[in-house]
């Protein structure tokens, strides 16, 4: 008896002793909660290079970013990026949204670039998909934007009203300028140009258009319709190839003084040297988020740091130093809008609540801290400023050139 | 007018249309189909030469032969590997363009599909009066000449250009007298292949290199052998001269819209004289 109860009294003790320490064992934190973003991306044909350089600093961005994750209510979040080829056509665009939103079953599309707005719009819409993308010919005045027909849409990256900056910029750069040439594919000939030339019409800068045939790569025709109108400076919509080959075929027809560009990040000095030449290269223009080097727009130096930290993980990764920085007011710039209109709404699952925190609201991203324009104007309501700042190659590297912030949509 | 550059450009454009399209004629003139997939002859031309320089630091003249009896080599295996084994013109036609993207696929995957350049081959200029050449648009002009030249030697003073005529004109009759017409049409194959190859090569320099780049070159030299002529090789470079200063000229005059004036020419063309400038007249 008394055994027996001795016994049980050490039972009694070692269950006290083994309760009290799991009690006092810190509980663990539970895992973060996956969203899924898709970002229909060109990833074959001649668009694929801009859309595959994105894509490292992009997974690299966000796995920094899911180690802290965000939280809304008392849950925290990560996201999880999914890339699919959208070929940079309106089938590819719309197979593309259909994949991630139907199989891979993604909250978000973001991320957007390609021309295919239309049709991944029209998908993303129809399942009450939030997309954040750029704008187009569709966005501005006259175009087909309907924000009830599209009510998921978000325009995150400003196109035409960026170019109108970038000439702004260009202009304040070279104030004795003659005049700027600007050219564009017939594929990008639209309304949307209509609009560009009214703002630099009430801006009085000076330029002159020309449009060629989609894969042209003699331009000495344009080049010589240029000189006759007396431009100094050809700026391009984006076209790197044609950009490459102006640059390079101006220099040879003797215009060396000119100055050239093109809207779009400089993918990588050492490329637009190989095709046009060192000389003829100097001074080419681009568009540049290194918020690092960023005079007249703030942004917050914890996200420039994660920046930078990208910059050196993905140069070490590739072996060699990776330049490009139109990654940096992309994808990471949609997922910060993203994180903080469901943290202001207070919800990851309803998109009208996320929607509505997004008209209007302030965000405060990798480019710097702008508000969506509430207001219904150009045809959308909603479009984020953007920084504005160029960059010119100098030696066979790139830097800083000027600035001209896009804070009010005009 | 236009200035004197514009002649200039619309003249080393045309150099590239006719060895394009004498390359094209040839083939067309023994085997009797179109080679849809002879721009990627071209694209491969400068992909070769691109590597050669780079990676081995070959010269250029020599890489422009290496190039184009790769190229040779493949279109002999294109010949040989698909176009024999392919019963039917409609079939051959949707074989040939079928390796358009093949073609383009393995050239992307292999090469990437980032725009490269040859611009430290023969740079600078030679400033003239009122405008400046580029060195790299002489050599174009060089090179072309050189093709002709030899062209017209092998076609006129050699066994093979005999056969080649012969066989053009009458396969049955050339075949009688001992011209083996299946050889021919394989030496011709590679004849006209590697003539695509080496116009890609001398133009590496000159623009830019990636997958895409042969696309324009075919259409353009199938609008002049449709200008000059099908199966005249005389029409060829006839067409070839007469497409590359109207490319130029027009769009000097009228910008963008210089692409719907050429279709809409070879329309008339094709309306008022079909068989071309220089073709036999069809009946």
């Amino acid at each position: 008896m008394k055994r027996t109860y001795s016994i049980a009294i050490i039972l009694v003790i070692l269950g006290m002793v083994f309760g009290i320490t799991l009690a006092l064992k810190p509980a663990q934190a539970a895992e973060p909660i996956i969203i899924k973003v898709g970002s229909p991306t060109p990833l074959s044909g001649p668009a694929g290079p801009w859309g595959q350089i994105g894509i490292p600093p992009s997974q690299t961005w966000l796995d920094l970013f899911n180690k802290e994750g965000f939280k809304v209510g008392n849950k925290t979040y990560n996201f999880q990026l999914i890339n699919v080829d959208d070929m940079n056509t309106p089938e590819g665009g719309a197979a593309a949204a259909k994949k991630l939103i139907y199989e891979d079953k993604v909250k978000f599309i973001v991320s957007h670039w390609s021309w295919n707005f239309p049709s991944v719009s029209a998908v993303a819409n129809q399942a009450k998909v939030i997309y954040l993308c750029r704008t187009g010919n569709e966005a501005v005045p006259g175009g087909v934007y309907d924000p009830k027909k599209q009510p998921y849409t978000v325009f995150a990256n400003p196109s035409h009203e960026q170019f109108i900056s970038d000439i702004f910029a260009i202009a304040e750069a070279f104030p004795n300028y003659k005049r700027i040439g600007i050219n564009d594919s017939t594929l990008g000939k639209g309304i949307g140009w209509d609009y560009v030339d009214r703002e630099l019409d009430k801006a009085k800068i000076r330029y002159h258009h020309e449009w060629y045939p989609p894969g042209t790569q003699d331009f000495a025709p344009y080049i010589t319709r240029y000189n006759e109108a007396g431009c100094d400076i050809i700026y391009g919509a984006g076209d790197v190839m044609a950009a490459m080959l102006i640059t390079k075929q101006r220099w040879e027809m003797g215009f060396k003084t000119w100055r050239t560009g093109t809207s779009g990040g400089i993918l990588d000095p050492m490329m637009y040297i190989g095709v046009s030449g060192m000389e003829a290269s100097q001074g080419f223009m681009g568009q540049y988020f290194a918020n690092w080097d960023f005079k007249k727009t703030k942004v917050d130096p914890k996200k420039i740091k994660r920046c930078q930290e990208v910059m050196e993980i993905v140069s070490k990764k590739q072996g060699k130093p990776y330049t490009y920085t139109a990654w940096i007011g992309w994808f990471p710039h949609h997922i910060e809008i993203l994180t903080q209109a469901m943290q202001k709404a207070g919800t990851v699952d309803d998109p009208d609540a996320i929607m509505k925190a997004i008209r209007g609201g302030t965000f405060d991203t990798t480019i710097g801290k702008f508000t969506m324009s509430g207001a219904k104007t150009y045809g959308s309501p909603i479009v984020f400023g953007t920084p504005g700042c160029m960059s010119q190659i100098k030696g066979n590297k790139e830097v800083y050139l000027s600035e001209h912030p896009l804070t009010n949509l005009p | 007018m236009p200035p004197a550059g514009i002649w200039i450009d619309g003249l080393i454009q045309s150099c590239i249309y006719m060895t394009m399209a004498f390359g094209m004629v040839l083939v067309f003139s023994i085997l009797g189909i179109l080679n849809w997939a002879h721009g990627q002859f071209y694209m491969f031309g400068a992909i070769v030469v691109y590597y050669t320089i780079t990676a081995w630091g070959i010269p250029f003249p020599i890489s422009i032969l290496i190039s184009g009896l790769l190229m040779a080599g493949l279109g002999i295996s294109v010949r040989k590997l698909v176009i024999d084994r392919v019963k039917g013109d409609l079939y051959v036609g949707v074989a040939t363009i079928s390796l358009i993207f093949f073609f383009e696929g393995a050239a992307s995957m292999l090469f990437g599909m980032q725009d490269r350049g040859l611009s430290t081959v023969l740079p600078g200029v030679i400033n003239l009066a009122s405008f400046s050449i580029s060195y790299q648009k002489v050599a174009v002009l060089f090179f072309t000449l050189v093709v002709l030249v030899a062209m017209y030697i092998v076609l006129n003073f050699t066994k093979v250009g005999l056969a080649i005529r012969a066989t053009a004109q009458q396969p049955d009759a050339a075949s009688l007298y001992g011209v083996s017409v299946g050889r021919l049409s394989l030496i011709v194959m590679g004849i006209g292949c590697g003539l695509a190859a080496m116009a890609g090569s001398i133009m590496a320099p000159v623009y830019a290199v990636n997958p895409f780049m042969g696309r324009i070159p075919m259409i353009m030299s199938l609008l002049a052998i449709v200008i000059g002529g099908i199966g005249s090789l005389t029409g060829a470079i006839a067409g070839g001269l007469m497409l590359g200063f109207l490319n130029s000229v027009i769009a000097y005059y009228l910008s963008y819209l210089s692409e719907v004036v050429l279709f809409l020419l070879v329309i008339f063309i094709l309306l008022v004289r079909p068989q071309g400038l220089f073709g036999a007249s069809l009946k």
